[in-house]
């Protein structure tokens, strides 16, 4: 009951005023807990140019318990599984370090600012980890084309 | 009482000769540790009363009667070797001073499970008595224990087997040398009808075939029984029996799962499995245990005056987002952060740390009221557009420490909020603090780490 108020009081702040790269939607408009993330690859990245979408998900006993994050857009990424699930570790979602002070408009701009700045040492990929830091130039030409094969709308 | 007709025996070779005059020394192999027998030998006599108990009877004009005495040798006779202990000695290829080993089976009644011990001699000239031996052989105490185990073991079970020949203890005559080397073997016969034959075993007239395929390792052991246990069909049936489920053989491979077993796996996707559920099981592990509701209780409530209010003149719970009013009532935590008292009882619930500053609402645990005192780090409301790849730290740390932007939804939750964490993070995150905005984040939100 409190969750769906802070909720919905954060859902209509980030789509009021959204963060740069990031727009987001209800999946379902009766469905408060499941958002739909569209976001901009970031300028610089081997992802810029493209548009991935990704799953918000929020539990009932939200903010006392964190959202997870999917990609739903395959994803050349260290920290982004390469299966069907795409989960994305990020560590402020983690259970011990979850904070109900902590938002969802930061957890959407963390998750961007990770394709930006990938974090090989917490990869859940450890090859493309393992690329990201010793052949960095491939790892961008894959990114790059994942992202034109994926994530761009022809 | 060293008349013609006394023998001599060599106690280096264990050859026997009729004494020649005066001439102590063995024929065989001149060794000078000889002994005038005055009862001529015969091997299934008792023993002569001046000899020393550990002394065997000298069998025969076998050159080592240590490596070939039988301490079955009487049972062998009375016995019906079926059911009784067969015993066999071979001599090694040594020297004429009797390095040999001793091999003994002891074979159930039913002939389905064999026991067999080797035990290895070395020859040593018997110049010495035994007890003065070095024991340099690490392993001896330990074999020697082994063997005497095995000795009670046998012997219980011939009391049991053979009750009318219970007072032919096997005796180990190899202990008494000085050196001994020993190796055990168990040996499971997978038909029930071979019988090792090695040696001077007697045979059983009841049919043990020599065995080809003796079992010596654990797999073949574990192979026996899957095979007896899948085919099931020992015509005799009385040895091992497995009383059980409707199917042996499933049960069996629950028991020998090879792909988990225990904390072992040997397979990638029972890795995988183990693996997530490690992860599933640590998802909380980490994180503060819940408060006590009596510590949640007797936190201290307070109305919002206008300090609290801070300079916006509005503030809000954290936790719900809803603004709170002068006036409401909230509780205030040690930390000096307040929410709801249903919000933060709600969380309290869970972790007994401050939703903000994860101070633990223990009071014991603090050592300052307010973090920002120490490191007025104020951080900026939002982070800068995302950096081209951040070419460094030219523009990080001093980014966070940036003037702290009035409006929205941090300037009063996150107003003070790196330095309660706790030391062991700083480090980690300071190494990363570099790196601009993501820094920034990760400071603000604690998502050091994914």
């Amino acid at each position: 009951m409190g969750s769906q108020k802070r909720i919905a009081k954060e859902l209509a702040e980030l789509v009021e005023s959204p963060p740069e790269g990031i727009l987001v939607k209800l999946a379902d408009e009766s469905n408060l807990y499941t958002w739909h993330i569209y976001m901009d690859g970031p300028e610089g990245s081997p992802y810029y140019n493209g548009k991935f979408l990704l799953n918000l998900t929020l539990p009932t006993e939200y903010p006392f318990k964190p959202p997870t994050v999917s990609f739903k857009t395959k994803i050349y990424h260290p920290n982004v599984t390469n299966d069907d699930k795409g989960s994305m570790c990020l560590g402020m979602l983690r259970a011990d370090e979850w904070k109900p002070s902590s938002r969802i408009q930061a957890v959407l701009q963390f998750a961007r600012q990770l394709l930006a700045e990938p974090m090989p040492d917490d990869a859940v990929e450890g090859r493309i980890a393992e690329q990201y830091k010793n052949d960095r130039k491939r790892y961008e030409e894959v990114a790059k084309e994942w992202t034109r094969k994926y994530a761009v709308d022809s | 009482m060293a008349d013609a007709g006394d023998r001599m025996f060599c106690h280096a070779c264990g050859g026997v000769w009729l004494r020649n005059a005066d001439d102590m020394v063995c024929p065989h192999c001149e060794s000078d540790f000889t002994e005038i027998i005055e009862i001529p030998p015969d091997p299934d006599a008792d023993l002569p009363p001046d000899r020393s108990p550990s002394a065997p009877a000298p069998a025969s004009a076998r050159p080592n009667p240590w490596a070939d005495h039988n301490p079955w040798a009487h049972q062998e006779e009375d016995d019906d070797l079926d059911h009784g202990w067969g015993s066999g000695a071979g001599t090694g290829p040594g020297n004429g001073n009797g390095n040999g080993f001793t091999h003994r089976t002891y074979r159930s009644p039913d002939g389905r499970f064999t026991f067999s011990t080797t035990t290895y001699t070395h020859g040593f000239p018997r110049r010495s008595p035994p007890s003065q031996q070095p024991v340099n052989d690490p392993l001896m105490p330990v074999m020697q224990g082994l063997g005497s185990i095995f000795n009670g073991l046998a012997g219980t079970y011939r009391q049991q087997n053979a009750p009318g020949s219970s007072s032919n203890q096997p005796q180990t005559p190899d202990r008494d040398r000085g050196r001994t080397l020993g190796s055990f073997e168990f040996d499971i016969e997978a038909d029930g009808r071979a019988g090792r034959q090695e040696g001077l075993h007697p045979r059983d007239a009841d049919g043990p075939q020599p065995m080809n395929n003796p079992l010596r390792t654990l797999s073949d052991i574990l192979e026996l029984f899957r095979s007896d246990f899948g085919t099931n069909t020992q015509a005799g049936g009385s040895g091992v029996r497995v009383v059980g489920g409707p199917n042996p053989l499933a049960m069996l491979s629950t028991l020998l799962n090879f792909d988990r077993h225990g904390d072992a796996v040997y397979s990638q996707e029972e890795l995988d499995r183990v693996i997530s559920q490690l992860i599933e099981q640590n998802a909380n592990r980490g994180a503060p245990p819940p408060a006590p509701a009596t510590a949640i209780q007797s936190l201290p409530k307070k109305k919002v005056d206008a300090e609290m209010l801070g300079s916006e003149g509005r503030a809000e719970c954290s936790i719900c987002m809803d603004t709170v009013d002068l006036g409401t009532e909230v509780t205030i935590l040690p930390c000096k952060h307040w929410f709801h008292y249903h919000c933060i009882e709600l969380w309290l619930n869970q972790h007994n740390t401050c939703p903000h500053c994860r101070r633990s609402i223990d009071a014991s645990q603090h050592e300052e009221p307010e973090g920002t005192r120490n490191n007025p780090t104020v951080i900026p409301d939002s982070p800068e557009p995302a950096p081209r790849r951040s070419s460094g730290g030219e523009n990080g740390p001093s980014q966070t420490h940036g003037a702290q932007s009035p409006s929205g939804w941090s300037s009063q939750s996150f107003s003070s909020w790196s330095s309660p964490w706790s030391g062991s993070e700083e480090p980690r995150r300071s190494s990363r603090e570099g790196s601009g905005v993501a820094a920034w984040l990760r400071s603000r939100l604690g998502g050091g780490s994914s």
